[in-house]
């Protein structure tokens, strides 16, 4: 039942325009795979090659072992869910749910039993005789989930089914519908441009810009090991912040020079690529870069900094602050009672630097594995049964920094 | 009472705003352009409802003196029964034509990639805007070539022809309106082409199928020149047709009678048009079905 999805130098292009370029994705057996990418990157219509809604212009698409490139929608025991949900207006819940049962074949006796199993564990029951024009946004979501689910398929196609929800619905959402992945464990491909989602939902993420694909890697490591600028900035909220400096060595060992300080790096991390004495550009999340009076012992650089913009969060405060020349923003405690214009202390934890290569934007520095993926994985799936109330938390990973939250 | 007091407010007479409306030339004479304008259309109709109950009609609109005979009259003749019988027949034929036809041409118009489509299209709307007169000397003949003079059913057909482009053209933008996500939901859950014409495009253009029809019917239904010319079958005129024998070829004027026929005829236009308006009004939508 269960099928992987593979994508094998995948192009589509749309007369001069390129949508997707060489595209190669393995998809697990079972794996929730995140799409995600800002607007135009194609990651939507990556979607609807697998959905058999356009056909790649060049290369092969396999579900299972199956070559599916020329193979239309109705063959390919795909199901997708839409943005817009697309329910037929005309027709009430239950016929929404049984018309893909139907358009098989199903008997009506396994077609009547299923809805209700379906609409069961969606919690539609009392909805079946509604039409979808007199359903709310959250239950129309679940009847266009409901009629995916129902078909059984070997791949769920998901196309930002949560973007048309409050802020609200979609956390819950959220958690319900990796609750149900937990349960099937349907191979999934979700696309999404919000980063919450796929950090919260994917197994494993593929982050697409302007049709090209740059990682694909579990949530995790995406965060803590972005290949290049791109990813490292579109992954993480407030973003990464991007600081000039200029390798060089400190006691013959290579450091980084930038905000007037020379950092050595730290021995557990592995410089690649050719590195010497260029301009890089270095990479600090907000929450490495923190408070002095609030930072631990491992951050043992002190910048002076003035602050320009405090942003309350409530359990949290973003502070952008000038530091040497560069805007900088970090995460504060929430009542530090810090305030604009005045002069604070910024501590950074120089073994929690990114570097690029600030011609090619590549990662030129392999930081260690935070743990092994295995169990930050086990971990995930703790959290995911834990979360039932739909709270948007991070599993408690140690050595992994707080995630950024809904915004 | 409450911290806050309330004040009270003496009456200002200088705050008290008076309406008052300026008759302005331009509002004045577009009014007297649209008065006289509806004058062109409802004083026939007044002599049409006037004169068919009155005892003794002539070209004024005057009060009747009163009497049903004028009724009794035309509804006792054989003709105008069977000119009734021979509008429905052109009108249905055409209708049934020109919708099934309509609506297989708009659907690929619509939703396929077809070369040239936009030409395509704005020759129709350039074909619906011309004159069917024009071409009634080349179809006469054509039809005489053919065989195919004094038949209801050939008649129809041709105008069936004619009224194509517009079915096509409005058809067309019903079914685009229909969100082709619901197509490729349907094509993705499992259904093949012909599924998805009947299950959800046809029932998502009703109103859109309905109002073709109905145009085209009253259309065909007031088709005055194509029977006239292509139909010289005395037994199956149609009303137009029937309408204007009243007037000429029976000699005498029989003005009761033809204001009667006239008034009868024009009631199933009525009807159609306040049902097509229902239509019109939005008592159908696709809400619910996509978001946005």
């Amino acid at each position: 039942m269960l099928a992987e999805v593979r994508f094998e130098g995948v192009h589509k292009i749309f007369g001069a325009e390129t949508a997707v370029e060489d595209l190669n994705l393995f998809v697990e057996a079972g794996e929730f795979m995140v799409l995600v990418g800002p607007s135009g990157c194609g990651k939507t219509t990556t979607l609807r090659m697998l959905a058999g809604l356009e056909r790649p212009s060049y290369g092969r698409i396999l579900i299972g072992d199956k070559l599916v490139n020329n193979v239309p929608p109705r063959f390919r025991d795909v199901a997708m869910v839409f943005q817009s949900y697309a329910l037929y207006p005309h027709m009430n819940v239950y016929d929404n749910l049984a018309f893909g049962m139907r358009a098989h074949g199903a008997a009506s006796a396994l077609v009547d039993q299923r809805v209700k199993e379906t609409a069961d564990v969606l919690g539609l029951g009392s909805l079946l005789k509604r039409r979808p024009s007199e359903l709310s946004g959250g239950q129309r979501q679940r009847v266009a989930l409901g009629r995916a689910l129902i078909r059984q398929p070997q791949v769920f196609l998901m196309d930002e089914p949560l973007s048309n929800l409050d802020a609200g619905l979609r956390v819950q959402m959220r958690a319900e519908l990796s609750r149900l992945h937990e349960r099937f464990r349907v191979t999934t491909m979700y696309v999404t441009h919000d980063q919450v989602e796929a950090m919260t939902m994917g197994d494993r993420i593929a982050v697409m810009n302007s049709g090209r694909l740059q990682q694909v890697d579990v949530p995790e490591t995406l965060y803590d090991n972005p290949v290049n600028l791109f990813v490292a900035g579109f992954i993480g909220s407030p973003r990464m912040n991007f600081i000039k400096g200029v390798m060089t060595t400190s006691g013959g060992k290579p450091a980084v020079r930038f905000m007037g300080a020379t950092v050595p790096l730290s021995t557990s991390s592995k410089l690649i690529g050719d590195t010497a004495d260029g301009d890089v550009t270095v990479g600090v999340r907000p929450e490495d870069i923190m408070w002095r009076k609030a930072a631990g012992p491992d951050s043992s650089l002190t910048f002076s900094a003035e602050v320009d913009v405090v942003e309350p969060m409530g359990h949290e405060a973003y502070v952008t602050a000038l530091c040497a020349g560069e805007t900088v923003t970090s995460r504060f405690p929430p009542r530090s009672g810090v305030r604009t214009r005045e002069r604070v202390d910024l501590a950074l934890n120089p073994a929690r630097l990114h570097l690029f290569d600030a011609r090619t934007g590549e990662s030129i520095l392999q930081r260690p594995v935070a743990g092994s993926a295995e169990a930050l994985k086990s971990a995930r799936e703790a959290w995911i049964e834990e979360s039932s109330a739909g709270r948007d938390l991070r599993p408690p990973a140690p050595v992994v920094p707080t995630k950024s939250e809904e915004i | 009472m409450s911290a806050v007091q309330a004040r009270r407010i003496k009456a200002d007479p200088s705050l008290i705003v008076v309406p008052y409306r300026r008759v302005s030339v331009a509002a004045l004479a577009t009014n007297v352009v649209l008065v006289l304008l509806g004058c062109f259309f409802v004083l026939p109709m007044l002599w049409m409802i006037f004169a068919s109950l009155d005892s003794n009609p002539d070209w004024a609109i005057k009060l009747p003196s009163l009497t049903l005979a004028n009724f009794t009259d035309v509804i006792g003749t054989a003709g105008a029964l069977s000119s009734f019988r021979s509008s429905l027949i052109l009108a249905g034929a055409t209708t049934v034509v020109t919708t099934v036809l309509a609506v297989l041409a708009a659907y690929p118009l619509s939703r396929m990639h077809i070369p040239f489509k936009r030409g395509f299209m704005l020759g129709i709307l350039f074909a619906s805007g011309l004159p069917v007169s024009m071409l009634v000397v080349p179809v006469y003949q054509l039809y005489v070539y053919l065989g195919w003079l004094d038949s209801l059913y050939t008649t129809a057909l041709f105008l069936a022809a004619s009224s194509l482009p517009f079915a096509i053209w409005l058809m067309k933008n019903f079914i685009d309106a229909v969100p082709a996500e619901l197509e490729h939901a349907a094509a993705i859950d499992g259904a093949s082409t012909f599924r998805i014409l009947r299950q959800v495009v046809l029932p998502l253009t009703i109103p859109g199928i309905a109002v073709t029809a109905i145009y085209t019917f009253i259309n065909a239904w007031g088709a005055f020149i194509i029977p006239f010319v292509l139909n010289s079958n005395p037994d199956d005129q149609p009303g137009p047709v029937e309408i204007y024998n009243f007037m000429g070829s029976h000699g005498l004027f029989k003005f009761g009678d033809l204001a009667v026929f006239s008034l009868l005829f024009s009631l199933p236009v009525i009807v159609l048009y306040l049902f097509m308006s229902r239509y019109f009004s939005g008592a159908f939508s696709f809400s619910g079905a996509v978001r946005g």
